[in-house]
């Protein structure tokens, strides 16, 4: 399914933001919001999982129905899930289309990583405090 | 102990009354804050000391060792980046400003992926403004547009606008009208006297509109524009230009939408144009803690808010070239230093990318995305909790944040002299 | 101990009444000492023109709205650009530029003290952390009362002591130096998007005037015997025909200190118009002056326009937002809660303007009018008029005829019917100009006793050697000789260290800021009022107690105690 993707700030993921490393932070930023007639497009229920692609990357999130997303758009907390999709295009502004990002949306069942496995997916070594 | 009068150095309200109940070197009560506040002061897990990636671990390293190898890098890099700042106090922000300058870097604050495009509008068309008591003490109209005070300012309504108690607003809920316009309904939304949906993209279009109706222009007007009936419309240019004292706050629905700063723009030349009816402002929400700061100390040292890029000796200044995004993006620096922020969850894939494709090393109080790109990351003390110092709030207004607990951490502002010690030294000939 | 012994120097210090005298400067920790050790270094300085330290009595350079000019300016800030080299930073921007430029060229120039024109106090934070980056010059600050709620409160309850304690106990708390009004009540109408337009309009919901609230501060002012007069910004800038406005509130005032004016009117350049519209728009120096000439209990700035792009900037926001109007630039606007406005927008003063020109004379007009130098003093309003780095020019023009009919003839065909300037043969002589830039506004501002604005024992030691040989220059004929010469001094010696040389800046500095302090007794206090502390806690944003500046932001502060009330 062609969507959308839409971006901005929550209370749980600002909460839990010096948090990187949480099970709290990690269910706040990789939660999808969609359109409940586009859950059922797709045949997911809350909870079940979907990969979220763009010409940038991909990533798997969980998916939750939400009142207030129209069809055709779907909304993820700011941070690194939803970064992992957005194509770093600035159009000569500097600020990336962090609220307007095509993709496609797939049913999955793979899990969702964690903030440390998506870091080590671009390079990074994840830092597990003692 | 109780502290009173304590500024959160969270969000872009700085709200000054909190009251915290301090044992030892912990904060164990945040009262008047929001969950945002009580989060900051509460969960305060700090990285205990300076790290450094080795091939496939983190091993402990000294200050002394992480500053002389910071300023090795720095030394040794032809294309530097000094990002983030916007957590932290002034004088953290002046000390980088100085490095940027003394080795020929760029420096980039937070507001390149936030209100960055805001501030490309004023630089084009000013801004019509005010502080936020203004707002609290005069508005009978509020607009929230493209953004969602309630998760992200969580008292920003009761503190300024919809719910806090005014001079010449004293029955605030009643006298004031507030309109919510989103492509989302969201919790904002839904207290507004007045919502608007937008269709995603569309709030240029909206908003040019709204400039005709206040122009008299009536006859211009289709049925629907982005989704929004003319009736509506015509019901919100008539309650903006019957308003004695207007507001409007907008967020990243306008900076990061298809139009960027042109949306801006077309809402600050709305305000522009209420002006020659009754007394509109206009501002944005900030969002960091000390967002503002990092624009105010950065104008003040170099002339512009900014994306500085200092490689010609002189402050040069070009966004969508200078900006921190597009120098990664085209893998352009060989090296970064990140202060007080976390490019690492913020920024788009590619971006981040290249961070752990560089030395970068990460001055910050916690633990966050940016560490596991990073080559060194160094902890120190929080603006607002174990320093103090000062930060600008949305609207200008200088506060000094408090040190309320010693955590026996080095103040940011001291890590980084000492950087620029070690690199003046082999600077100057 | 430090040292230092100025040799050959052709001295001219109004306030001590040396006027073109060859003598030598002693200087030791950084005052102006009679004699020094045979061990102090050693300046020769070749008998070229040696003042004290310039000083600039109006100007804006630190604080929200300079720094908001800066942030909406990116054209500007590439207009004066220079790398970083020695001792001195990066600097950007002509008309506004960074806090590093504006202090580097105004050293160069020779200026050693700035007063910044207006500072709100509830942002009083960041005018003190600018002036912390203005390292060569020391610094007062303006403070703002023009809009104040509980000033204006306490006028319209004739209560000149509350008035009083509410403005000591905000210089106090803000570390400001004097009493600014900006359009005093406009800028609170400006609130309601309004204006006031003259002195005896009332301000909406607070039912004072501006004469009341311009009375009653003087009032207090002189109650709390602070070292500054009160400094007025007139209602009407900028409109054709406010001189009436100007004389009225000249009337205003009583004669009631013997060591310095009542009130100091700035700009006034900008509020001595006549005429009813921009199309008939004329000059009324005349009358000004008439009236500055008879009260010695005045003193004002010229507000001197220079042609070239600029920047306008001060807390009358509503004469910015009509300026706005009648330019379609960028605009910019900042309201102040409880205390005043701002706005800001970029002009272009254009030859070929008949506004612009006869702007430009009146400036000249009023200077030149104005018979005694100590109450007509230089400045451009900077950056409003013209930045600071103008000066030069002016100063030629002042000192030269010839040199104004070279310009007069260049301008817009209407100037010369709408002024008398091309008719004023006065030209000022050094002496003149002495007390236009430096000695005036030392005594204007209540600092000679601080060691400034001139060269007696005991002084602080700023000083500036300008490359003028006074006894071979003409100015009336070589005026180009003039300008190049006060552009750039040989040295600038801020306390006893030589910060400027040759226009290169050659040390770190480390300047001071003055504050005044008036002791308030106890049973005024507002602090202890709980009505004030009240409506404080409920009508402001900040709270009390986070609202006043601690004395981490003035690492320099130099406390001036007034023994008020007595």
């Amino acid at each position: 399914m062609k969507c959308i993707l839409n971006t901005g700030r929550s209370v749980p993921q600002g909460v839990s933001v010096e948090h990187k490393g949480s099970e709290e932070y990690r269910t706040a930023a990789s939660v999808c919001f969609l359109n409940a007639v586009d859950m059922m497009l797709l045949g997911i229920e809350n909870g079940e999982r979907i990969r979220v692609s763009s010409p940038a990357g991909d990533v798997v999130l969980t998916a939750r129905s939400a009142e207030g997303v129209k069809q055709g758009e779907i909304f993820v907390t700011t941070g690194p899930y939803a970064n992992h999709i957005i194509s770093s295009e600035t159009h000569a502004t500097g600020m990336p289309d962090f609220k307007s990002q095509y993709v496609d949306v797939h049913v999955t069942e793979e899990r969702v990583m964690s903030v440390g496995e998506l870091m080590e997916e671009i390079g990074g070594l994840r830092y597990v405090s003692q | 102990m109780l502290v009173n009068d304590v500024v959160c150095p969270f969000c872009g309200c700085l709200c000054d009354d909190l009251e915290l109940e301090v044992e030892a070197d912990r904060v164990v009560r945040v009262l008047n804050g929001c969950s945002l506040a009580e989060a900051t002061f509460m969960n305060d897990t700090r990285l205990p000391a300076p790290i450094r990636r080795t091939s496939t671990a983190w091993e402990k390293i000294s200050y002394d060792e992480a500053i002389k190898e910071t300023a090795d890098i720095l030394k040794d890099a032809d294309r530097p980046l000094l990002y983030g700042w916007s957590s932290t106090h002034g004088d953290t922000q002046s000390v980088g400003v100085h490095i940027a300058e003394l080795i020929g870097a760029v420096i980039d604050n937070t507001s390149t992926v936030c209100h960055g495009p805001s501030i490309l509008a004023i630089q084009e068309v000013g801004h019509p403004g005010c502080t936020l008591g203004q707002v609290k003490n005069r508005a009978d109209v509020i607009i929230y547009w493209g953004c969602n005070p309630i998760e992200a300012h969580p008292r920003h309504m009761s503190r300024y606008t919809t719910f806090a108690t005014g001079f010449f607003v004293p029955d605030a809920q009643r006298e004031r009208t507030i309109i919510v316009v989103d492509t989302r309904r969201n919790d904002s939304g839904g207290i507004a006297d007045e919502f608007v949906q937008i269709e995603p993209g569309g709030d240029y279009a909206v908003l040019s509109a709204l400039r005709a109706l206040v122009r008299g222009k009536e006859s211009v007007i289709p049925k629907k524009v982005a989704g929004i009936s003319k009736e509506q419309l015509i019901r919100i240019a008539g309650i903006c230009k019957n308003a004695k004292f207007g507001a409007i706050f907008f967020g990243l629905g306008l900076t990061m939408s298809r139009g960027k700063y042109k949306n801006v723009r077309n809402a600050i030349e709305l305000t522009d144009e209420l002006n020659r009816h009754t007394k509109f402002v206009i501002s944005p929400m900030r969002g960091h803690g000390n967002v503002y700061g990092s624009n105010e100390v950065f104008t003040w040292m170099t002339g512009y808010p900014f994306a500085v890029d200092f490689a010609r000796g002189i402050a040069f200044y070009n966004p969508g070239e200078t900006t921190a995004v597009d120098i990664l993006r085209r893998g352009e620096c060989d090296a970064a230093l990140i202060v007080a922020s976390d490019p690492g969850a913020n920024f788009p894939r590619v971006a981040a990318a290249h961070l752990a494709k560089i030395p970068t090393v990460l001055i910050d109080p916690h633990v966050n995305a940016t560490t596991s790109l990073s080559r060194i990351h160094i902890p120190c003390t929080a603006a607002g909790i174990d320093a103090a110092g000062t930060a600008y709030r949305m609207d200008g207004v200088p506060i000094r944040l408090k040190k309320v607990i010693e955590r026996g951490y080095p103040d940011d502002a001291e890590i980084l002299k000492k950087i620029y010690d070690c690199l003046n030294g082999w600077m100057i000939p | 101990m430090t040292e230092l012994l100025v040799k050959n120097a052709c001295v001219i210090d109004p306030i001590q009444g040396i006027n073109g005298e060859i003598m030598d400067i002693a200087i030791r920790d950084g005052r102006i000492v009679e004699s020094v050790s045979d061990r102090a270094e050693v300046i020769d300085a070749q008998r070229c023109l040696t003042l004290p330290g310039g000083i600039d009595s109006h100007t804006h350079v630190c604080g929200t709205k300079v720094n908001f000019g800066r942030y909406m300016s990116p054209e500007d800030m590439r207009a004066g650009r220079t790398q970083r080299r020695g001792r001195m930073h990066v600097t950007s921007g002509y008309y506004v530029p960074t806090t590093f430029g504006n202090s580097y060229r105004y050293s160069a120039m020779g200026y050693t003290t700035l007063l910044e024109g207006a500072m709100a106090p509830l942002e009083a934070r960041h005018t003190h952390e600018e002036f912390t980056a203005t390292p060569h010059q020391d610094m007062l600050a303006n403070t703002l009362f023009d809009g104040n709620w509980a000033v204006m409160d306490a006028v319209r309850e004739k209560n000149i002591k509350k008035t009083a304690a509410i403005v000591g106990w905000t210089l106090n708390a803000i570390k400001g130096y004097a009493i600014k009004l900006t359009n005093p009540g406009g800028t609170e109408a400006w609130g309601w998007g309004e204006d006031l337009t003259s002195i005896h309009d009332q301000v909406p919901h607070f039912e004072v005037t501006p004469a009341e609230i311009i009375t009653a501060m003087i009032q207090a002012n002189e109650l709390l015997k602070l070292p500054h007069s009160v400094h007025l910004h007139c209602n009407n800038l900028g409109k054709p025909g406010n001189y009436q406005t100007t004389l009225d509130t000249f009337e205003l005032v009583p004669d009631l200190n013997p060591d310095r004016q009542t009130l100091y009117a700035t700009h006034v350049q900008f509020h001595a118009y006549g005429g009813r519209t921009w199309r008939n728009i004329c000059s009324k120096a005349e009358e000004i002056t008439r009236s500055v000439n008879s009260k010695p209990q005045i003193v004002m700035d010229m507000g001197q326009i220079m042609f070239c792009r600029t920047m306008t900037m001060t807390a009358d926001g509503p004469m910015e937002f009509n300026l706005h109007c009648l330019h379609h630039n960028k605009w910019s606007n900042h309201d102040v809660e409880l205390e005043t406005g701002s706005g800001i927008i970029p002009v272009t003063y254009s030859k070929k303007s008949a506004v612009n020109c006869i702007m430009w004379a009146i400036g000249l007009e009023l200077a030149l009018l104005t018979k005694s130098p100590w109450q007509c003093l230089l400045e451009t309003d900077n950056p409003n008029g013209a930045p600071f780095v103008k000066y030069p020019e002016v100063i030629g023009l002042l000192m030269s005829k010839r040199y104004r009919d070279e310009e007069c003839a260049t301008l817009h065909p209407d100037t010369e019917g709408n002024t008398s300037l091309c008719a004023l043969e006065r030209e000022m002589d050094w002496h003149d100009i002495a007390v236009m830039t430096r000695a005036g506004q030392a005594k204007a501002l209540g600092i000679i006793n601080q060691g400034k604005g001139h060269l007696g024992t005991g002084a602080e030691a700023d000083i500036a050697i300008y490359p003028i040989r006074t006894d071979s220059v003409d100015p009336a004929r070589e005026y180009r000789k003039v300008v190049e010469g006060f552009q750039k001094t040989r040295y600038t010696i801020k306390r006893g260290r030589v910060v400027s040389q040759d226009g290169e800046i050659i040390v770190d500095g480390a300047n001071a800021t003055f504050w005044a302090n008036a002791k308030i007794p106890e049973d005024i206090r507002v602090d202890n009022d709980p009505e004030f502390i009240r409506r404080f806690q409920e009508f402001y944003t900040v709270r009390m107690s986070n609202y006043p500046v601690q004395e981490i932001y003035l690492p320099r502060g130099r406390r001036v105690d007034t023994e008020a009330f007595t």
